[in-house]
């Protein structure tokens, strides 16, 4: 009965994971993503402030002297902003200079990309991907049998398709450390749906007989403490990196954190309905009988 | 035979238990859960060398400023200390090292180290200092390791750390190949056209075509002139191509020949031109006298320059990015056609020939003066061909005047390298000139040395710009250490609590395992010259302790179900190992090979990143399945009992 009712509760999250898939590419279409400096290229400049020092009292100074619009963002701790510009003849204006009126400046770091190193760290990230996709795709299509593979891996588009999503949707900046952490999410979330897949594999061959919805189950329950104990171990590190590693590696924890998330969710639902939506039998892992007359 | 299983396994139904024996181990291996005397010391010899490698690291580094035997420091070390402290700047301290008999290291000897308590004052002291030196050139800022002697003896050193976290400079430069691949091309066509002079060819034109920017650089001869001479024409020129020229291709155009670049010869020139600058590059680092500093090539066109410690960019952005070029040229009558016109510093138009008589390259040494009318000069030293060349120019040209120009390379808005070229002096030619000569009228002497230091750096042939820079300031690098440090300990504080309550009497096993992954982590990357330690590879340290533990948890989850099964604890391991490793493996296998592609891909923090993580993964399975094998064999592998709770 027990079990009767883990297949329903599988095919209903199968269908939200399906559902949010949508709802994600829908996201990235419509609002696209604010493309870090990595990316775009530009000048990017961080500045410590007095506390007292509001945008209103900034942006002016900032637009006057640069001659365009000036993104001013407040960063992670009170007085300090991170200003961002378009790379232009005007923009060479010392910025220590600039914010004098506003009392003592202290410049904390500064970036200045070109357009051209934008393009192709952009193509290169894209091409990254690409390859880490496909090489992961050769790689459980020649471990797994067919239908099982293309469990995990659909499993793993929905993740890398839902941190993409959520960048999308709260337009936090997407920078090349975050690519990192979405490559990451592309070898990690796999493990839980390895950890599935062995076991259905195991299970398809010690009891032929059962029924493919009852296997799936079977190898869910029996995963089920591992998966939940590997996710929660690393959820623990990457939400003390979050907690404790400070602006810089916020966009990458929070990254990996959905990432791995999501991870465990779409193996159990996604990773193990698809093959059985695709027929997967425990004939796919029996031996062959070998006949004598060729 | 069941396929698609690692060890092949015999299944046996005894009553209502399955047993499940692995075939090799009845067959070779008499005894469960040993390990052999061998497989101990290889594990704790690595875990020793590598503490040793990774303890460095721990002490950190200090500021320290180099004092060169040539700098002339008349001083004692304690006459020194006794001086920087009254400037109000406490030392560490101060070392001079001599050339130990036998082994004279002539580099080193006499040289003398500052070593600083706080790193903040590195450039002050070395400005401190340098007034009591002759010779301020030979001081260099540094690094040098804070752990004791005795480590630093058995030669171990501490993780390089990344500009993110030590604060500093990163330029990336482009180098333009396309001007080498012009000045090539101008070359052929001046030649051309002389030979065709010569052969009295007539009705032919060479021109280069720039207008296939993909194709490359071509040069078109066009032969409008239809006359019998026509095939005999092409075939002088196609010998006298081979001949002289033979890195060009000749094909047939429209109305004429086309003469291209071959193609690897495009990229034997690209290499060269990269490379030479990669060299002029480094020797403008060293005159910023930074010992950390790093130049190096990235992809085909790029240079990478990273400058540790350095806190103003703008005074390296002028060696760096002023790409400047000295050319002398022949100057021509005013309104001659056979010439190029370039303006001096007030504008005035100024004839010149269209080839130089020599370049840049050519120039050895530059160094300012004050001449004798109290006037700046720079005297110019020239290598053996230029001086040559120099040498018949001005025989043949005495009494006539030379012009020496001055090019600077940067790059518009659009991003398109331009290039403006001025004529800096035109002197009348006194004498025979050698190899050594003197240049006047450069300006002032601030300007002089200027020039005489970009003409020492050596020649640009090809225009390099900066197309990328950051700038991190020190407090925001020792920020990001500190924050980077304090998830890791966090983030491994949490997980060694965790699996120390989770799998009570396992846990400790894991987390044994675990710190002595990180021990052996950090030790390699001291290790592995070239490694990196980035912000984002913190990052992947933090989630490599995650990682690791996994390792663990599905071997000990592997034992569980064993132990469910009814087998004694001691079994339950051994099975429980074998039945885990190849999803271990799996799992770890495809988290590889992102960070490969990332390595591969990937540059600066993110290669750190991929870094960290690859390593991490590999130090994850010799601990979490070699390491923790080794002690649960020694402690429960004999344990026979049932019903063991874990």
């Amino acid at each position: 009965m027990k079990n009767i009712n883990l297949t329903k509760w599988r095919y209903i999250s199968s269908a939200i994971s399906i559902f949010l898939m949508l709802a994600s590419l829908t996201i990235i279409g419509v609002k696209g993503f604010n493309w870090g400096l990595d990316f775009t290229g530009g000048v990017v400049t961080e500045v410590q402030l007095d506390k007292r020092i509001t945008t209103s009292e900034l942006q002016p100074l900032l637009n006057a002297a640069y001659q365009q619009e000036v993104t001013v963002i407040s960063a992670s701790e009170p007085g300090r902003w991170v200003l961002r510009y378009a790379d232009t003849a005007q923009s060479n204006v010392d910025i220590a200079q600039t914010l004098v009126p506003l009392g003592e400046v202290q410049v904390l770091n500064t970036s200045i990309v070109g357009p051209q190193v934008g393009k192709e760290l952009a193509e290169q990230g894209g091409l990254a991907l690409l390859v880490a996709m496909l090489a992961i795709l050769g790689y459980l299509s020649y471990r797994f049998e067919w239908r099982l593979a293309s469990g995990a891996l659909f499993a793993l588009v929905h993740d890398v398709i839902f941190v993409l999503a959520f960048f999308a949707l709260t337009q936090m900046e997407f920078n090349l450390t975050v690519l990192a952490a979405v490559l990451a999410i592309l070898g990690y979330s796999l493990n839980d749906s390895i950890i599935i897949a062995d076991r259905i594999r195991e299970l398809l061959i010690a009891k032929p007989k059962l029924a493919i919805q009852e296997i799936n189950n079977q190898a869910i329950v029996a995963t089920f403490s591992r998966t939940m104990v590997t996710s929660g171990t690393t959820l623990m590190t990457v939400g003390a990196l979050w907690i404790m590693g400070g602006g810089p590696l916020e966009g990458f924890s929070i990254a990996m954190f959905i990432g791995i998330l999501t991870g465990t969710f779409s193996s159990i639902s996604v990773g193990t309905s698809l093959p059985e939506f695709l027929g997967l039998a425990p004939e796919h892992y029996q031996v062959k009988p070998i006949s004598d007359t060729p | 035979m069941f396929e698609g299983v690692n060890t092949p396994l015999i299944t046996i139904r005894a009553g209502k238990t399955m047993r499940v024996i692995s075939m090799d181990k009845i067959q070779s291996k008499k005894l469960l859960n040993h390990y052999s005397a061998w497989k101990y010391v290889v594990l704790i010899v690595t875990i020793i060398v590598m503490l040793f490698s990774a303890l460095p690291t721990w002490y950190g580094e200090d500021a320290a400023v180099q004092v060169g035997a040539k700098a002339g420091l008349n001083l004692t070390p304690i006459e020194l200390r006794d001086k920087l402290k009254a400037q109000g700047v406490e030392v560490k301290r101060i070392e001079v090292k001599h050339a130990q008999h036998g082994n004279a290291n002539s580099s080193e000897d006499g040289q003398t180290l500052i070593v600083l308590n706080d790193d903040s004052e590195q450039t002050l002291v070395k400005t401190l200092v340098s007034s009591m030196v002759s010779e301020p050139k030979e001081l260099t800022l540094a690094l040098v390791s804070a752990a004791p002697s005795w480590l630093q003896n058995m030669g171990f050193e501490p993780i390089k750390l990344g500009l993110d976290l030590r604060g500093g400079v990163q330029f990336l430069l482009d180098v333009d190949v396309q001007p080498v691949y012009q000045a090539q091309a101008d070359a052929l066509v001046e030649s051309l056209r002389q030979f065709l002079r010569e052969q009295q060819i007539r009705g032919a034109s060479v021109r280069i075509d720039n207008t296939r920017d993909d194709a490359g650089l071509q040069i078109a001869i066009a032969l409008t002139d239809a006359s019998a001479s026509d095939n005999n024409a092409r075939a002088a020129i196609r010998q006298f191509i081979q001949q002289s020229y033979p890195t060009w291709q000749l094909t047939n155009g429209d109305n004429g020949l086309v003469v291209k670049l071959a193609q690897d010869e495009q990229i034997k020139l690209r290499n060269l031109t990269v490379q030479q600058n990669l060299q002029i590059m480094r020797s403008r680092i060293e005159e910023l006298g930074i010992t950390e500093a790093l130049v190096q090539r990235q992809g085909e066109h790029r240079i990478r320059i990273e400058l540790p410690g350095v806190q103003d960019p703008a005074a390296a952005k002028n060696v760096i990015g002023a790409t400047a070029s000295l050319a002398f040229f022949e100057v021509k009558e005013s309104g001659s056609v056979n010439a190029q016109v370039l303006k001096d510093k007030s504008g005035n138009p100024v004839y010149v020939a269209r080839t130089p008589v020599l370049g840049g390259d050519h120039i050895v040494d530059a160094r300012a003066n004050i001449g004798e009318m109290g006037m700046a000069e720079v005297n110019i030293h020239l290598d053996r061909i230029g001086g040559q060349k120099m040498s018949e120019f001005s025989r043949a040209n005495i009494g006539k005047p030379m012009a020496t120009s001055y090019s600077e390379y940067s790059r518009d808005e659009q991003g398109k390298a331009k290039q403006t070229q001025q004529i800096i002096s035109v002197a009348t030619i006194q004498s025979q000139l050698g190899d050594r000569f003197r240049i006047t009228g450069a300006g002032t002497y601030q300007e002089a040395q200027q020039l005489a230091l970009l003409l020492r750096a050596g020649s640009m042939t090809a225009p390099v710009t900066i197309v990328e820079e950051r700038t991190i300031g020190p407090t925001l690098g020792a920020e990001n250490i500190e924050n980077g440090f304090a998830a890791l300990g966090l983030g491994m504080g949490i997980t060694l609590l965790f699996m120390a309550l989770w799998y009570r009497r396992l846990g400790w096993v894991a987390n044994v395992a675990l710190i002595s992954n990180m021990v052996i982590l950090f030790g390699l990357l001291a290790l592995i010259p070239g490694a990196v330690l980035t912000l984002p590879g913190i990052a992947g340290l933090v989630l490599t302790v995650g990682m690791a533990v996994d390792t663990n948890v599905l071997i000990f989850e592997r034992i569980k179900d064993k132990l469910k099964e009814g087998r004694s604890f001691a079994l339950a391991i051994d099975t429980g190992f074998d039945s885990a490793f190849s999803t271990i493996f799996d799992a770890n296998f495809t988290t590889m090979i992102t960070a490969v592609v990332l390595y591969s891909i990937g540059n600066g923090p993110i290669q750190g990143f991929a870094l960290t993580l690859g390593l991490g993964l590999l130090t994850s399975m010799f601990t979490g399945i070699f390491a923790s094998r080794a002690l649960i064999n020694l402690v429960y592998g004999r344990d026979a009992r049932r019903h063991v709770r874990v």
